[in-house]
């Protein structure tokens, strides 16, 4: 008997404005790139499950926020319940990197008294040509930061599985470890459920039939 | 049995449960104006103990009530009523269950294995048309029986989901307990329970799930589940229930705070300014006007109405996805109805819909607009807060009463449709799946309700900051 999700985490996306936030989770929700998109207004919501283990399902729950700054004091009341998020940043864009420093902490800030864990997103690394933030200046800040680091591409469908895999599994892990523990009252993580095998003593069946994306 | 037939008896069924009702006026809603009429003082009320008003309870129960009254929400309602009119309505519930087939929450819960059980063998024998039918009754009730495992789980006031059916079923009931109602307490009282709506609300739609597991792993035949909850989570509208939460409560504590700072006679003016506010949100009207359901056959009308609502708003994106939602059902309505028209000519024709189909397309239709509709709500309070433009509630409670006319007007559709559809069924079959969708179009309308209440802080603290002047922002 298998479960449907063994956890649901809620992940936040945050970084400058135009740095690709939403097409990066359109490309991991929805499978395709979205070549004109408006600006997001406040917050917008994206679900998939993803299996980090064989049989072990997690379920994500992405707050897509707006990056524009007149947008800021809305978006940071959102904060609050995510157990993870990912920091985005262009590379072809300077100022969005550098601006990470401050979105880190803004989020560090709202999100107590829970902590959160991030993954820093260098995006848009189809644009080589140009860059302006060098992948070993990035790792270095994400390092100083006790963030991973991953280069992203939205349009070549390049590392957006694995950007997301890889924070869902350090999350995973810090709950296996008990060093992030759900709690009542706060929507970061939330305990799935093993379905109740009572009813079903003629017929087992075998894989899910549920599918949330 | 048709609808109208099953609210007839019904209606019959709520007169004669109670009989101290001294005076019965059918003709003569209570308004729920009437009803939220005390939020003068909010913060003190929601403080009280509940009132216990037995009198009050079974006084004037008088009307149909509009869809307004019984769309709302078991979460609204319930709080501080349960005691006062507990008995009458068990009665009340008795008598609807036994004329509509509706299990009551506790038979059901103990039915469900039952009818596995049930189907389990049935299936091994024939596939008879009358299990499917009982399994579509158990996810019919889905969401219903799940709030009640909340209720009994957690232990809170809310009066179980029985009460939605009974919103349905007697409206006339439902006034019973909008007469001991204390109004806009009710309201205040939700948002400062320490569970919000959208917890409660995810809770049911988890035991939702779990159900859904259960019985899929006990039947894996079974594939028309038609589940409201899980499906108004899947169109997001939890997520924009919970955002839209999360505004209002920090709206809630900055008003707060602001009037703590003020002294005098600048609190007083203040005050009164914002209980002004406060009042156009407690004399909205959910009209009783009656609605046909031939009219908006493409959802045009519904469109026209709704931008007309939205002038200046500036929400167009969202408003889109709503109408687009509308439209669509619009033509799934139009899908369905057609091949009974050449009934006649090809009598294969008929079985295109099966009842089954027609109701699992109408609670999918119900929770994608109610999400959009709740959408629409968040992205309007996002826009309040971050433009500094003047929002009158006038505005925002037209725009209510557009959606919930329009869900009023679905689920209308769709169980003329479910009629048509299974006039040859029998009515153990059929009027759960009618029930059901009338159900879920009460559910709908009550987040409907609740999303324009919480649009309330919102509008205090943008008219707070309007008033303080640019410098502020």
């Amino acid at each position: 008997m298998e479960t449907i999700w063994l956890y649901q985490f809620r992940l936040i996306v945050i970084g400058d404005s135009t740095v690709g936030k939403s097409c990066l989770i359109r490309r991991f929700t929805e499978g395709r790139f979205a070549q004109v998109s408006d600006p997001t207004v406040g917050v917008d919501f994206f679900s998939r499950l993803v299996e980090i283990e064989p049989g072990k399902r997690i379920k994500l729950q992405i707050w897509d926020t707006a990056g524009q700054e007149r947008f800021r004091s809305i978006t940071r009341a959102y904060y609050r319940n995510s157990v993870g998020g990912l920091l985005l940043f262009d590379i072809t864009n300077r100022r969005s990197f550098q601006n990470v420093h401050s979105w880190l902490e803004e989020a560090r800030s709202h999100v107590q008294p829970h902590s959160i864990v991030f993954l820093l997103v260098g995006h848009k690394c189809d644009l080589e040509a140009q860059r302006q933030v060098s992948q070993h200046e990035a790792e270095k800040l994400a390092g100083a930061y006790g963030m991973h680091y991953v280069e992203t591409s939205a349009r070549d469908a390049i590392n957006v599985e694995k950007a997301f895999v890889e924070l869902t599994r350090e999350i995973f892990e810090l709950v296996r470890s008990g060093d992030i523990k759900i709690q009542d009252g706060w929507e970061g993580v939330k305990s799935g459920f093993v379905p109740n095998t009572v009813h079903s003593s003629e017929e087992v069946t075998k894989g899910s039939r549920q599918c949330f994306c | 049995m048709s609808d109208s037939e099953a609210s007839r008896t019904a209606a019959e069924g709520a007169d004669t449960s109670s009989p101290s009702t001294p005076d019965i006026s059918p003709d003569v809603a209570p308004t729920r104006k009437a009803r939220r009429k005390p939020a003068a003082k909010p913060e003190a009320e929601a403080e009280e103990t509940p009132a216990k008003t037995p009198d009050e309870s079974t006084v004037s129960q008088g009307g149909w009530g509009y869809w307004g009254s019984w769309g709302k929400s078991i979460l609204t309602t319930a709080t501080a009523t349960v005691a006062t009119v507990g008995q009458g309505l068990t009665q009340v519930i008795e008598k609807a269950e036994t004329s509509l087939g509706i299990p009551s929450p506790t038979e059901l819960s103990a039915r469900v294995p039952a009818e596995q059980k049930q189907e389990g063998e049935s299936s091994s024998q024939a596939e008879g048309a009358a299990s499917d039918g009982s399994s579509a009754v158990g996810s019919a009730m889905g969401m219903f029986s799940s709030l009640t495992n909340v209720v009994q789980t957690t232990g809170k006031t809310v009066i179980t989901g029985g009460l939605d059916a009974l919103e349905f079923i007697g409206k006339k009931t439902m006034d019973v307990i909008a007469e001991g109602d204390p109004g806009f307490k009710k309201t205040k009282g939700l948002m400062n329970r320490n569970a919000t709506l959208s917890q409660v609300l995810r809770e049911a739609k988890e035991r939702e799930e779990l159900q859904t597991a259960e019985e899929e792993s006990s039947d894996s035949e079974k594939k028309v589940v038609a589940h409201y909850g899980m499906m108004f989570d899947e169109f997001q509208g939890l997520s924009h229930l919970e955002a839209l939460e999360i505004l209002s409560r920090d709206s809630e504590s900055k008003v707060k705070s602001v009037l703590m700072t003020l002294s005098g006679d600048e609190r007083v003016q203040l005050r009164d300014e914002l209980d002004r506010i406060k009042e156009s949100f407690s004399m909205v009207e959910f009209d009783d006007e009656e609605v046909d359901e031939n009219k908006d056959e493409d959802g045009s009308e519904f469109e026209r109405d709704l931008m007309e609502a939205l002038e200046g708003l500036s929400v167009s994106a969202t408003a889109d996805k709503l109408c687009k939602a509308c439209q669509d059902t619009c033509s799934t309505v139009r899908d369905m109805n057609k091949p009974q028209r050449d009934e006649d000519d090809d009598e294969e024709l008929t079985k295109t819909h099966s009842v089954e189909e027609i109701h699992a397309a109408a609670i999918r239709s119900l929770a994608e607009l109610t999400a959009r509709s709740i959408e629409l709500f968040h992205k309007l309070a996002e826009m309040i807060l971050f433009s500094n433009g003047s929002t009158e509630a006038g505005v925002l409670s037209q725009l209510t009463v557009v959606l919930c006319k329009e869900l009023s007007l679905l689920s209308k559709k769709f169980t003329s449709c479910l009629t048509t559809a299974g006039s040859t069924e029998k009515g153990d079959v059929l009027n759960p799946l009618i029930t059901g969708v009338f159900l879920e179009a009460s559910n709908s309308a009550s987040y409907i309700q609740d999303a324009f209440q919480l649009l309330m802080p919102i509008l205090e603290i943008s008219h707070i900051q309007r008033r303080a002047g640019p410098s502020e922002q």
